[in-house]
């Protein structure tokens, strides 16, 4: 491994995740940074060693072990996922450890759900937060946030919120999950998808969080960022359609109640109650581990067997999951105004070119030819 | 394929490594043995005393922080189950002690050590099996015999897909490091799948390969191979993303899809009947009316199957049904391949 200077070293938290991995890829070696990955447990390093990296394995809630995974790095992006309250609490951990290790800058990845999936027109960074969101993921957003400018206003490391909308690419679940509903026939959408997507490409992402880490006058700020040309979802859902060879009326008129809560699981509900976090500890990770494979591998809309039923339904109502009829809602683009001010963001990658190139990663991942 | 019961005194024999693979497989697989009488384990072997104690605990047997201390309780067999980078002097040293070896895929770090642990055995005299477990599947069995008796017609093409997001507990990031582990999802799952490529079509006669290792080790890999039979095969590894984990094998006359450890399952679709034959493989039916026969060997049941062949194989002198030669044979395809890799596209 090639020897870096301590300044260059920028601890990627969360480095094994759709997000974390892309900007691994994408800042390693480039303007002078040597990358350290930092992952939860070794089977999340499978795909980032396709590079000898100087990786770190570290729980980002467990504050003494990111502590020594961040010691000599100048920067750190943090993109690790979590449920509502550990979202909340990786916000604090990240902070203090950042504090004790001497990270200069937290580049803390949030989302532009914070103003909810579908802001008042007029939304930008001046538009005050709240708490009172439908999705319990935004409330913590929020909060992450906030715990994040409480504890800077004090501290000596500087802070800068990154709030994405729609992040897509290679590996996403937002394309992902389209392919996966148009093959279950459980495509829908509202209006025609005539509602904005927010959206953004992930090397764009990648691009406005190293400036995030480079530009001094971004501390303390919140940035949203987008992707420059107006898109709607149709303009999204359309081309993947196509793409997998299904015409556009795969997708089938959803409206707003149609939608069910979220895309989760009564054992994934159970992991985010305040009952099971209070166990904390005392749950051993094997069985923790035991209870999330339980949850992945619970059928969302597991079927009633019976000798009496059509051998093969017609095909069912979408399922639009709350956030989806959120989003699909949402009659605002988000601006990106100020960081194109304050950190000369310029996303370089074109709408059209990078959906082609998150559908030619779909096509290499299923070996489709 | 028979695995008869040994009718003589249990081998006795012990674990080296007490990692995830010992965990997961081993501790199950040979605990069954025990429980039949089939095996005497006599110890445990692993520097980590975390690692060896619940092994040693679950089996009886002595916790050995080193080979040697093992080796002097004078075990029959050693199974090795360690990282590969340590299987040659693991091998030998059992060699030199007058036991016999199982040794966990891949046979070793690289083919040149493959190829002293075969010579060390052929010189010693003593059994070497290669853990190629998935030789013991009745579905792989079944597509061997496809291919050889042209059931269907001859081979045509075959569609290989194995993979998916990687969740192998793995106890250390030395599995991700090439000074340690000297390949990918390649060596990895892919060693498997060579050997059974080989041992359904014998070497091939030309091929390419692809795969995304930057300077470490790759998560996708692309193997395009053409045997001497005209058979062309397409195998796509992956440890990034999930795959159909499916084998697809084109014969003239029908396709067959063999699910990846669905050890006893196939589906057949002949050609000119429109449906697919979904099968659970079973012992033969006699040609007349009879009850239903039992099933054959599940995943862990083919697990099994390879440590009772390795325990009879012993007693009666004979060969394995994997010798270690034919690890030797997987691993220096996989460095062919490396030897003459090109680079996928990154997405």
């Amino acid at each position: 491994m090639k020897p870096t200077s301590p300044a260059s070293i920028w601890a990627i938290i969360g480095a094994s995740g759709f997000i974390g991995l892309r900007a691994v890829e994408g800042l390693h070696g480039r303007h002078g940074v040597a990358v350290r990955p930092v992952v939860r447990g070794t089977a999340s390093l499978a795909v980032i060693a396709r590079r000898r990296l100087d990786w770190r394995i570290a729980d980002p809630r467990d504050l003494l072990a990111l502590t020594e995974a961040l010691r000599g790095c100048s920067v750190c992006l943090h993109a690790a996922i979590g449920d509502p309250l550990q979202i909340e609490q990786m916000a604090t951990v990240a902070y203090n450890a950042c504090a004790a290790a001497g990270v200069r800058r937290l580049v803390w990845l949030s989302s532009a759900s914070v103003h909810g999936q579908n802001p008042e027109p007029g939304t930008d960074e001046s538009t005050p937060l709240h708490e009172r969101h439908l999705l319990a993921y935004n409330n913590a957003k929020v909060r992450a946030e906030r715990r994040l400018e409480k504890l800077s206003a004090k501290g000596r490391v500087e802070t800068v919120r990154v709030r994405p909308g729609v992040v897509f690419g290679p590996r996403s679940r937002w394309l992902t999950n389209a392919a996966a509903d148009l093959r279950t026939g459980r495509a829908g959408w509202l209006n025609y998808g005539r509602g904005v997507c927010n959206g953004i490409h992930v090397d764009n992402l990648v691009h406005a969080l190293h400036l995030a880490a480079t530009v001094p006058a971004a501390a303390g700020h919140a940035f949203l960022i987008g992707d420059t040309e107006p898109v709607a979802w149709c303009d999204f859902l359309l081309p993947i359609a196509t793409h997998l060879g299904f015409p556009a009326t795969a997708f089938a008129a959803a409206t707003p109640a149609d939608h069910v809560a979220e895309r989760e699981t009564p054992f994934a509900a159970l992991t985010r109650s305040h009952f099971y976090q209070s166990l904390g500890d005392h749950v051993p990770d094997r069985a923790k581990r035991l209870v999330k494979s339980l949850a992945a591998a619970w059928p969302a809309h597991a079927a009633k067997p019976g000798a009496w039923t059509l051998p093969r339904p017609p095909a069912t109502a979408p399922s639009l999951t709350l956030e989806q009829t959120l989003l699909q809602s949402c009659t605002w683009k988000l601006p990106h105004a100020k960081a194109d001010q304050l950190l000369g963001y310029a996303p370089p990658v074109h709408f059209a070119e990078g959906l082609a190139a998150s559908l030619a990663w779909l096509d290499f991942a299923e070996d489709r030819r | 394929m028979n695995h008869p019961a040994l009718a003589t005194s249990p081998v006795s024999l012990a674990l080296v490594g007490c990692g995830a693979v010992s965990r997961l497989f081993y501790q199950p697989a040979l605990r069954e043995l025990q429980r039949h009488g089939m095996v005497n384990i006599l110890a445990v072997v692993d520097p980590r005393a975390e690692a060896r104690a619940p092994l040693a605990a679950a089996f009886g047997a002595a916790a050995c922080a080193m080979l040697d201390e093992a080796l002097a309780l004078r075990p029959e067999l050693i199974v090795i189950a360690t990282p590969p980078a340590l299987h040659r002097t693991q091998a030998e040293a059992a060699f030199s002690a007058n036991c016999a070896v199982l040794c966990e895929k891949p046979l070793a770090a690289n083919a040149d050590d493959a190829d002293a642990i075969v010579t060390a055995a052929a010189r010693t005299g003593r059994l070497l099996a290669a853990g190629h477990y998935k030789r013991f599947m009745p579905a792989h069995r079944a597509i061997k015999t496809l291919i050889e008796r042209e059931t269907f017609g001859p081979l045509l093409e075959a569609t290989l897909v194995e993979g998916g997001k990687f969740s192998w507990p793995a106890a250390t990031d030395s599995f991700f490091k090439p000074e340690q582990t000297p390949g990918g999802v390649l060596l990895d799952i892919g060693v498997h799948t060579l050997d059974l490529l080989r041992w359904w079509l014998n070497d091939p006669v030309d091929f390419t390969y692809a795969d995304d290792a930057l300077d470490g080790l790759e998560a996708n890999a692309l193997l395009l191979a053409t045997f001497a039979s005209g058979a062309k095969v397409r195998l796509r590894l992956s440890r990034d993303w999930r795959t159909e984990n499916v084998y697809v094998f084109r014969f003239a006359r029908a396709t067959v899809h063999s699910r990846v450890n669905a050890s006893n399952q196939l589906e057949i679709t002949l050609d000119g009947l429109p449906m697919t034959l979904a099968a659970e493989l079973r012992e033969p039916l006699p040609i007349s009316p009879a009850p239903p026969s039992r099933a054959l060997e599940t995943n862990p049941q083919a697990f099994i199957a390879q440590l009772v062949d390795v325990c009879a194989a012993l007693r009666e002198n004979r060969s394995p049904f994997v010798p270690g030669a034919e690890g030797a044979h997987a691993l220096r395809w996989i460095e062919r391949c490396y030897a003459h890799r090109t680079t996928l596209p990154l997405h």
